[in-house]
């Protein structure tokens, strides 16, 4: 079996497993107990904490919160972030923000989108035009998990703090972190990051935040991460992340160029009168988003997944019209028909040429035979 | 004093010479329904009672008795040896603690030394001295203190009736094959029908890779949720892709739903004639999409050969469907967005009065034989 929706998540990394066992049998303990065996739980919490930052940001400028997964990160920078004024984000975003502004919205405060360009990127002009003095927070998706494209938002959130110093900036990392060589600077105020798309486990995510930043908790309790988010820390979990992270960062301008290497393969190999590309040749090497032209793409994902190749898809066979089509795809331009057609295509580290060539095989015989039934 | 469940049943009593053989379906379909709890089902006369079960497992026995056709009406009830004293205590037991009330007393051991009336008077008149909150009101009582003074020495004391499903037993009416789709009509259409007392069966079509593995769980829920009410069920899944494709690539995609639906009815027939079913029952409503015409209804009727088609929703409104379709607990299911049919294939513009001409013109681009032969070939059955 091939698998290529490594966007959706990722095959756990072994060795992280491995190494992070023991937190799940013998130092079982809970990181906020007073005695011994908590306690050095607790410190090496903070050692993962200041070792997950330092891969992204100056460790002395920026600290994170351990969530429990990207959405959560994300919410708690737009619903705690975004207190007042208007909020300004994309229509690029995924929907762990696209809900949290909705129900900003339910709270009473303005939303704006900024418009995408065609590939997913998000046009920076128009969403500057939206910055005003009452812009509480600015969320910009920092690689677009459905079509791969980067936004420059080192660049952007630069342009947002000359607008208003007082507005926050805070990107969603989650398909960048480990993917692609960034470093946080000082304009960028929240990042979320999620441990399942770089090999670690599900259940484990991370709002890296300027250290200087009060932000509030969205979880209340028991007063885990410095009162910021409560609940007993997942150890395993979180040294999994750890672990995987800094495999992931050490190796990761080696692994850009193979990956890019296999998205310009896999790209020359789709027949051309069948599939578009939507995704741009700047974007994640990890993610390729194509039409198939004039089928629908949940059928050819099945039939994919019955040949041995696991894909994921823009659309879904929704009876529900507002759920059938990505709205992301549509805000890049698309028709209706052309975004029942999307497929995502997403690598890991650990694909391979081979597999490339059989999936890209897979996919132009799949559609041929769906287009010859269907003609 | 033990906690023992009345069971009364609706129309058994109107049967004549077959009566014996209603009602043994009845207690079997009634111990289906109680499977995996312990209890003892017993006959009285005209009633039967669900005793010797925790009292832990009420409401789980009562919840389940509910789905259970041929009931009229359930109690829950104190059963005690049939002794002045032991009644009253039951009787105190279940009388509420304020409003007004009256006794009846059935008497169906006429040996007791009291009768029906006196019985009344005196356990009357004993719960109005112990409980000083409650007075009785004989013409208009808030609540009716229930004694049954049973042949076997035993009484049984309650304060209330409810409803049952109503209906016959299911099994007493033969087997129907239901054409169960995945929308919120077709699992009331087997409701109804089950409650006349059928066995079901289901059939449902899928067009995967066009649909997916969500719509068939989405299916396979429904049948388990219809199977509650039928002891069981069995569902037949069926593959109509390639009859899509073809009709697609060679009829007029107008007729799309139309011809469809004939293959439907074609296979349907066959696998329902194969596992004993004696009828098709499909949800289709009159007037309510455009291939649920009176003509539409001719079209797909023509290709059944033998069968009768039963279409009990013919004089429903949508939202009479619903109604019912939330009451059987079906509808949360029904309305998941899971497309059952592949939409890739429906005309914008469905011919709504076919005539049978047309459609069989249409047809004779096709090898139906062949088609039906290779959906039949991808059926798959799942027991529920």
């Amino acid at each position: 079996m091939i698998y290529f929706d490594n966007a959706a998540t990722t095959k756990p990394n072994e060795r992280a497993l491995k190494s992070a066992e023991k937190y799940l049998t013998e130092e079982f303990y809970n990181p906020s107990g007073l005695y011994k065996s908590g306690y050095n739980l607790s410190l090496l919490l903070k050692e993962a904490r200041k070792n997950i930052v330092s891969l992204v940001a100056d460790e002395n400028k920026f600290s994170c919160i351990f969530t429990s997964c990207g959405t959560e990160a994300d919410n708690q920078a737009i619903l705690c972030g975004g207190k007042r004024g208007n909020i300004v984000t994309t229509l690029g975003e995924h929907s762990a923000v696209y809900e949290a502004v909705n129900e900003a919205k339910q709270r009473g405060i303005e939303v704006r989108f900024a418009n995408l360009n065609s590939d997913g990127s998000v046009d920076s002009e128009h969403l500057l035009s939206l910055v005003d003095e009452k812009t509480s927070l600015v969320s910009v998706i920092h690689v677009n998990n459905e079509t791969g494209a980067i936004n420059d938002i080192a660049d952007i959130a630069q342009k947002v703090k000359v607008k208003n110093k007082f507005t926050l900036f805070h990107s969603d990392g989650v398909q960048a972190f480990g993917k692609i060589n960034f470093r946080l600077n000082g304009d960028i105020d929240l990042y979320s990051v999620s441990a399942h798309k770089i090999g670690g486990i599900k259940g484990v995510g991370a709002l890296i935040k300027r250290k200087d930043l009060i932000i509030k908790p969205l979880i209340f309790g028991g007063g885990q991460e410095d009162n910021l988010r409560s609940g007993t820390e997942n150890v395993f979990g979180i040294k999994c992340f750890e672990f995987a992270a800094k495999e992931r960062l050490s190796g990761l301008n080696q692994a850009y160029d193979r990956i890019l290497a296999l998205k310009i393969l896999f790209c020359r190999l789709l027949d051309s009168t069948m599939f578009d590309i939507i995704s741009s040749e700047n974007g994640s090497p990890y993610i390729i988003s194509v039409i198939a032209k004039g089928v629908r793409g949940e059928t050819i994902l099945h039939e994919a997944d019955d040949k041995g190749l696991i894909i994921g898809t823009g659309s879904a066979c929704s009876s529900n019209s507002s759920k059938r089509y990505s709205r992301v795809m549509l805000a890049c331009g698309l028709d209706k028909e052309s975004a029942d057609g999307v497929l995502r295509i997403s690598f890991s580290t650990e694909s391979t040429e081979e597999e490339v060539c059989t999936a890209a095989k897979i996919l132009n015989e799949t559609v041929a035979n769906r287009r010859r039934l269907m003609a | 004093m033990e906690k023992v469940i009345i069971i009364r049943y609706s129309e058994l009593h109107l049967k004549g010479k077959n009566r014996g053989w209603f009602e043994r379906v009845f207690a079997v379909n009634m111990e289906k329904s109680l499977k995996g709890i312990r209890h003892e089902i017993h006959r009285l006369s005209g009633r039967y009672l669900v005793e010797n079960f925790s009292e832990a497992d009420t409401e789980v026995i009562l919840e389940r008795l509910k789905k259970v056709f041929g009931i009229h009406s359930y109690s829950v009830a104190l059963k005690v040896k049939a002794d002045m004293q032991k009644i009253f205590e039951a009787a105190k037991q279940v009388c509420f603690k304020e409003g007004s009330f009256k006794v009846e007393t059935h008497r169906a051991d006429k040996s007791f030394k009291l009768n029906s009336m006196q019985i009344s008077a005196e356990i009357g008149g004993r719960l109005l001295d112990e409980i000083q909150s409650v007075k009785v009101d004989v013409h208009n009582p808030d609540f009716i203190i229930n004694i049954d003074i049973r042949e076997n020495g035993t009484a049984l004391v309650f304060n209330e009736f409810f409803k049952g499903a109503g209906g016959m037993p299911v099994g007493t009416s033969g087997k129907g094959m239901l054409l169960l789709s995945g929308g919120i009509d077709s699992p009331v259409a087997g409701h109804m029908i089950a409650k006349r007392g059928m066995n079901i069966d289901c059939i449902h079509f899928h067009s995967y890779p066009y649909t997916n593995l969500q719509a068939r769980e989405k299916v396979i829920e429904l049948a388990k949720q219809l199977s509650t009410y039928t002891c069981g069920t069995t569902l037949n899944i069926v593959s109509v892709t390639e009859i899509q494709e073809q009709i697609h690539k060679n009829c007029n995609g107008d007729y799309m739903v139309t011809v469809l639906r004939r293959f439907m009815m074609r296979i349907a027939e066959q696998i329902a004639i194969k596992s004993g079913a004696q009828c098709l029952i499909t949800g289709e409503s009159l007037a309510q999409v455009a291939s649920q015409t009176v003509e539409g209804m001719t079209s797909s009727n023509s290709v059944v050969k033998t069968l009768p088609v039963l279409r009990p929703l013919c004089g429903f409104d949508k939202d009479e469907i619903i109604e019912r379709s939330r009451d059987i607990g079906t509808y949360q299911t029904s309305i998941e967005p899971y497309e059952d049919c592949c939409t890739v294939f429906l005309p914008k513009h469905p011919v709504t009065r076919p005539k049978l001409a047309d459609v069989e013109a249409e047809e004779d681009k096709l090898d139906v034989r062949a088609l039906v032969d290779r959906a039949l070939s991808t059926l798959e059955i799942i027991n529920l």
